[in-house]
């Protein structure tokens, strides 16, 4: 496994997997954009080796896992592995957990900078779409942060854009574990939220950072166990936060518990900037420690980008356990790429109306992020979107087939087909398209039958069929 | 922080049509479009803007950006007054402008019950 991000690159590069552009390009705009264009023609990760106003030595390495060819590298799997085959892997080593060690000497104390030192402009922040509300500096991120009463070391991917020399403004959001222990045990007491904000890390430890993970699970014990081994941690110049020993590049500061800060608007993940500005958090740095020559990590946010895998993948697996616990006859769940983690593919033994509402109830009751989900029966391939497609056309009835939840206080603001009073109310739905059978349709005399090759032929004709395809011409 | 003398390029975001007021002191999220490494290096501000630029001497150009951050048309006139706390007393995750509203108003209060027990 990789012990660093730079141990990553090089796996993509030899799997063909990075573009080195050493002609020099712009951190204002040009950058995002050949980026942007990179995801949506699933093209390689982009290591920028020249950055306009910044020495030579400060590069960006763009979209590290948006691809599943770049997915299937991080986890040492052969680049061409199969979705499917990549989902059963994660699930295999998400229950393993390994916790980290601590080390005292690290790269990412290379260079250590304190009190007028410090300027956040020092680093190549894109401009990565135009309009956005600033520079980010955090996107392929992972911020460290303590539940003071238990403990607890949550880490979390969210977005940080550069405010001035010292400050960041974040949007993890309020439901986010960071933003839940934010405001649950700093904000009423007035205390400063001490925050590492991790950059450059080896790529499991950003995957789990950005996994749907249960609240009080660690983090960094996730990514030992993807790994096989435990992370080295080191501890920080200005509090006593770990973080990666082998990142390029630590943020350490604190979030103001009585500030509020413009954050956004931003090109986000569902491939839309929606009105969300505003509404932000304030961190004030207090050190900057990085490699020599630090390679920042950006990730071109939008369609395709590297939430459309490593989300979607991490969403998936998360939904079905849960919908395991609260019994629900689940069999299977992809989310698709293109869905922008929006829509959920869910195969279960049986659907109906009773299965359809315990998993409405089930996936919207604390942080209601899908926008659509669609049941389907086991003898759809779920990871085939041709069949899902063909399920949702021919099964799903547009009346009885159609179930749908309203809830407010809790909808996913970035959802673009919400208005902007639906989203500062944080309202919001989620709907389930049920393309099963009815269970009470008898299967003798009323379930239509499939009249595709695997459904509506006896076995010997299929088994003759196959045996003689080539002998009747046909080439594959 | 008064403009220098050569007119500098500055862009706010507004949350709704309307919000941005003419020819009143208003408090402002600007952002310097300057090129250069510090390029949008946001600051909090008090100041006046006007779609008339030419009628008040020693104006920046400001640029208007929508919630969604689309740019309206032309520029207006701006002149920077006073520079107010990037660190923004308000409650996390609520609402920013509202917040700076509020603080420029508190310190007008301040100033105005000083002035009354001098
Ligand atoms: C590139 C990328 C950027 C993300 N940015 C944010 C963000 O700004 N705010 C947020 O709440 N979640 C963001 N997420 C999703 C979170 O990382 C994800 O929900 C994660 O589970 C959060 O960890 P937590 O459950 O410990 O809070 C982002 C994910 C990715 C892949
Ligand atoms: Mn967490």
């Amino acid at each position: 496994m990789f012990r660093d991000n730079r141990d990553f690159m090089a796996a993509l590069r030899s799997s063909g997997d990075l573009l080195e552009i050493e002609k020099e390009v712009h951190w204002d705009l040009e950058l995002g954009a050949v980026s942007r264009l990179a995801c949506e023609k699933d093209g390689p990760a982009v290591w920028f080796k020249r950055v306009a106003d910044y020495p030579e030595d400060e590069t960006v390495f763009a979209n590290p896992m948006a691809t599943w060819r770049r997915v299937a590298v991080a986890f040492g799997m052969k680049p061409h592995a199969p979705v499917k085959e990549i989902y059963a892997e994660y699930e295999r080593r998400e229950g393993r957990l390994i916790p980290p060690v601590t080390v005292e000497k690290a790269p990412c104390k290379e260079i250590v900078q304190r009190g007028g030192d410090i300027d956040l402009f020092a680093f190549p922040a894109p401009m990565l779409h135009d309009g956005d509300g600033g520079r980010y500096l955090g996107t392929w991120d992972l911020a460290v942060s303590r539940d003071p009463e238990t403990n607890w070391v949550n880490w979390g991917m969210y977005r940080f854009m550069v405010y001035d020399s010292l400050h960041l403004t974040g949007f993890p959001r309020p439901t986010s574990h960071l933003g839940k222990v934010f405001q649950d045990h700093y904000v009423p007491k007035k205390k400063a939220m001490p925050v590492a904000l991790v950059i450059g890390a080896d790529p499991l430890s950003h995957f789990a950072a950005a996994a749907t993970y249960h609240i009080g699970g660690e983090e960094g014990a996730l990514a030992g166990g993807l790994m096989g081994a435990p992370l080295e941690l080191v501890r920080c110049e200005a509090s006593d936060l770990l973080v990666p020993a082998q990142c390029e590049i630590v943020i350490e500061g604190e979030v103001l518990p009585d500030c509020v800060a413009l954050e956004g608007p931003y090109g986000e993940y569902p491939g839309y900037r929606t009105g969300e500005m505003g509404n932000g958090i304030l961190f004030r740095t207090t050190a900057v420690t990085h490699r020599k020559s630090p390679i920042l990590t950006v990730d071109a946010t939008g369609y395709r980008d590297d939430s459309s895998t490593i989300t979607a993948l991490t969403g998936a697996i998360a939904i079905k356990r849960r919908l395991e616990r609260h019994g629900v006859p689940v069999l299977d769940v992809n989310v698709p790429r293109d869905g922008a983690v929006h829509t959920a593919v869910i195969a279960v033994k049986y659907g109906g109306r009773q299965v359809a509402r315990e998993i409405l109830e089930t996936l919207t009751s604390r942080r209601a992020l899908l926008s659509k989900i669609l049941l389907v029966e086991p003898d759809v391939d779920i990871f085939d979107l041709g069949q899902v497609l063909h399920a949702f056309s021919t099964k799903c009835h547009p009346v009885h087939g159609i179930h749908a939840v309203q809830y407010e206080g809790r909808a996913n603001t970035l959802t673009p087909c919400y208005s902007q009073g639906e989203r500062a109310a944080q309202k919001g739905a989620t709907v389930l398209y049920d393309c099963t059978w009815p269970g009470e349709w008898s299967r003798e005399w009323e379930v239509p039958v499939k009249a595709t090759f695997a459904t509506i032929f006896p076995a010997s004709i299929r088994q003759k069929v196959l045996s003689q395809w080539r002998a009747y011409g046909f080439k594959e | 922080m008064a403009s220098k003398n050569e007119p500098r390029v500055w862009e706010t975001f507004l949350r709704r049509p309307g919000d941005l007021k003419e020819e009143v002191e208003i408090p402002l999220v600007i952002r310097d479009l300057n090129p250069g490494r510090k390029k949008y290096a946001l600051r909090h501000v008090l100041a006046i803007v006007s779609r008339k630029a030419e009628e008040i001497p020693q104006m920046d150009e400001l640029r208007v950006r929508t919630v969604v951050g689309v740019e309206l048309p032309g520029s207006w006139g701006i002149r920077i007054l006073e520079e107010l706390p990037v660190e923004l007393p308000g409650r996390p995750y609520q609402d920013f402008f509202q917040a700076l509203k509020a603080w420029v108003a508190d310190q007008k209060l301040d100033r105005e019950r000083q002035k009354k027990y001098e």
